[in-house]
């Protein structure tokens, strides 16, 4: 455990640097910087109500934050906790200690999570504390908050053997958010298992008040899974186990030349 | 005693019919030799497959074709052998956030040390590096990076200790502490394996090298013995002496001599018999009245060996 932990704690002090940090909070913290910018546009004006004010919440949610916000905070960050230590030429230094392989890749996974999730739970905590003064209710603030973090690990899950494998990286993570999220997987509602996006949506759906798909088009946004934290937390896991599992055979079977 | 002098009698370390490709590139080939206690010296040139093969010793690179085994199993195979094991790659591997401290002390950690600072302060104390240690690595000079690294090698006490060109970027003092330091673990019987395309550096270290070229075992042994194996190539010798060019007409009609060069009062000859020579200078210095003031065969440093196998390259 206490490998596991440093493993975590120099993982997280050389890829999360200050400046990165404030980038990334800035990114995650727009979708609150837009509904405030929308608050105040339409602060005793006829076009401000509960009820556009909500549906308003919930598309940047599901549309902006949770589509676009998560995915690319947790693409930066995962792809360079593992792809950083190739680049950098320190991976010899992690892999030639008595450690098992799947403790690299979990470790690294976890420590991807924890520096996501940083950015992005702090992201959706601002914009949920903002929809809650604008909608009269704080029920959407825990369910944001669980799908975030379910949405950033299931991607970071995803992203951490990307980060190692290709070169580029971010562009090729772009590359899928946009086309695998909202165009096959959206095409093909039976592969909304390998959708974090939809993992993290369901997880929200499965916590908010019913009123939340009324608002979501549950067959765009969930493709064929049901609502639900436990499930989402399920398949999240599931992600990740295969992950770390995969790139512990990729740091057992690859050759590290310089 | 084993008669291939690529090979040791009580080995740690062994490579057997070794052959690494990259694509149509092929970085080492059909390699066989072993390390046992002590320090031995990998030379070869620049881009000769020197990192390749100690990268394939240390399990980063599996071989396309051949075996290694570290103690009688495959490096990869069992991650506790790494216990025994400590590496410095030619390249930085270094994490600059860190200080060298840190740094040090992560190793021992992820090494499973019960007290991974009280083993970073000593390693770094042996390195000398424990003034510096607590500044940040990504501000030290090459060569504060190359003993931190060595430090981080160090830190679990291992009994195989593989150096990729260690010695780059320090300055003499710090190189002549390293050499000593190496010295000191092979003699208490540590494995010590240190690559090098500096000669001078090799020689200082150890009489034993194998040497790459090509990729291919070029030689192996103490430096002497592998001069002597090449009875194909003529030896150097430098005499000084006066009536240099009387006596060099003398040397040119002797059959063990195949060429003289006279500078001033220096004498260089090429021959095949060197013990030979011996009694024919002193019996022509004898005749000739000829004063010697030096007699030295100049091919039994490694620069002249090492200059001999990559001859033409």
């Amino acid at each position: 455990m206490k490998r596991f932990a440093a493993i975590v704690r120099v993982t997280i002090r050389q890829t999360l640097s200050l400046k990165r940090a404030l980038g990334l909070m800035l990114l995650a913290g727009s979708p609150a910087a837009m509904y405030l910018l929308y608050m105040i546009g339409t602060r005793g004006t006829s076009a401000r109500n509960i009820e556009t004010a909500f549906e308003t919440s919930i598309g940047m949610t599901v549309g902006v934050f949770m589509n676009i916000v998560v995915p690319v905070v947790t693409l930066i960050i995962a792809s360079s906790v593992l792809g950083d230590e190739r680049r950098d030429n320190t991976m010899s230094f992690l892999v030639l200690r008595p450690i098992r392989r799947y403790m690299i890749a979990a470790a690294k996974t976890t420590a991807a999570f924890l520096e996501a999730f940083l950015i992005t739970g702090v992201g959706a905590a601002a914009f949920g504390i903002l929809v809650g003064i604008a909608v009269d209710t704080f029920a959407y603030f825990v369910p944001l908050l669980v799908g975030t973090a379910i949405g950033t690990a299931a991607y970071a899950a995803l992203f951490v053997p990307l980060g190692y494998l290709l070169k580029r990286a971010t562009l090729i993570g772009l590359t899928y958010v946009f086309i695998w999220e909202n165009g096959i997987a959206a095409a093909v509602p039976a592969l909304a298992s390998l959708s974090p996006w939809r993992i993290g949506v369901s997880a929200m759906a499965g916590l908010a008040p019913d009123d939340f798909f009324d608002l979501v088009p549950s067959d765009f946004a969930l493709g064929s899974l049901t609502p639900g934290a436990g499930g989402a937390v399920i398949k999240a896991l599931i992600l990740v186990a295969l992950s770390a599992a995969f790139m512990a055979a990729v740091l057992r079977r690859r050759d590290l030349a310089t | 005693m084993t008669e291939n002098p690529a090979l040791v009698a009580d080995p740690t370390v062994e490579v057997t019919g070794v052959s690494k490709w990259f694509g149509q590139k092929v970085a080492v080939s059909d390699v066989t030799c072993s390390f046992g206690p002590g320090l031995t010296g990998l030379l070869g040139p620049n881009g000769a497959g020197k990192t390749t093969l100690l990268r394939m010793l240390t399990g980063l690179i599996l071989p396309s074709q051949g075996e290694v085994l570290i103690k009688g199993a495959l490096p990869r195979a069992e991650v506790d052998r790494y216990r025994n094991i400590g590496f410095v790659p030619e390249e930085s591997a270094l994490y600059n956030t860190l200080t060298a401290r840190q740094y040090v002390a992560y190793a021992a950690t992820l090494t499973g040390l019960s007290d991974p600072e009280d083993a970073a302060d000593r390693a770094i104390e042996t390195v000398e590096l424990t003034e510096d240690a607590n500044r940040q690595i990504g501000g030290f000079s090459k060569g504060m990076r190359q003993r931190t690294k060595v430090a981080a090698a160090l830190v679990h006490d291992p009994e195989i200790l593989v150096l990729d060109e260690p010695l780059n970027g320090t300055d003499p003092v710090q190189r002549a502490h390293l050499i000593g330091l190496f010295g000191r673990l092979a003699a208490e019987g540590n494995t010590v394996i240190v690559s090098s395309h500096v000669l001078q550096e090799v020689e200082r270290m150890t009489d034993r090298v194998i040497a790459i070229v090509d990729g291919k075992l070029a030689a192996a042994g103490d430096i002497a013995a592998i001069r002597r194996a090449m009875s194909d190539i003529p030896y150097r010798v430098l005499i000084e002496c006066n009536k240099s060019r009387h006596f060099a007409a003398a040397l040119l009609d002797s059959e063990a001599v195949y060429s003289v060069s006279v500078d001033n009062s220096r004498l260089r000859l090429e021959t095949s018999d060197l013990l030979g020579l011996g009694s024919i200078v002193s019996r022509l210095a004898r005749d000739l009245d000829v004063r010697i003031s030096k007699f030295a065969p100049e091919d039994e440093s490694l620069e002249s060996v090492f200059r001999y196998l990559v001859g033409g390259r």
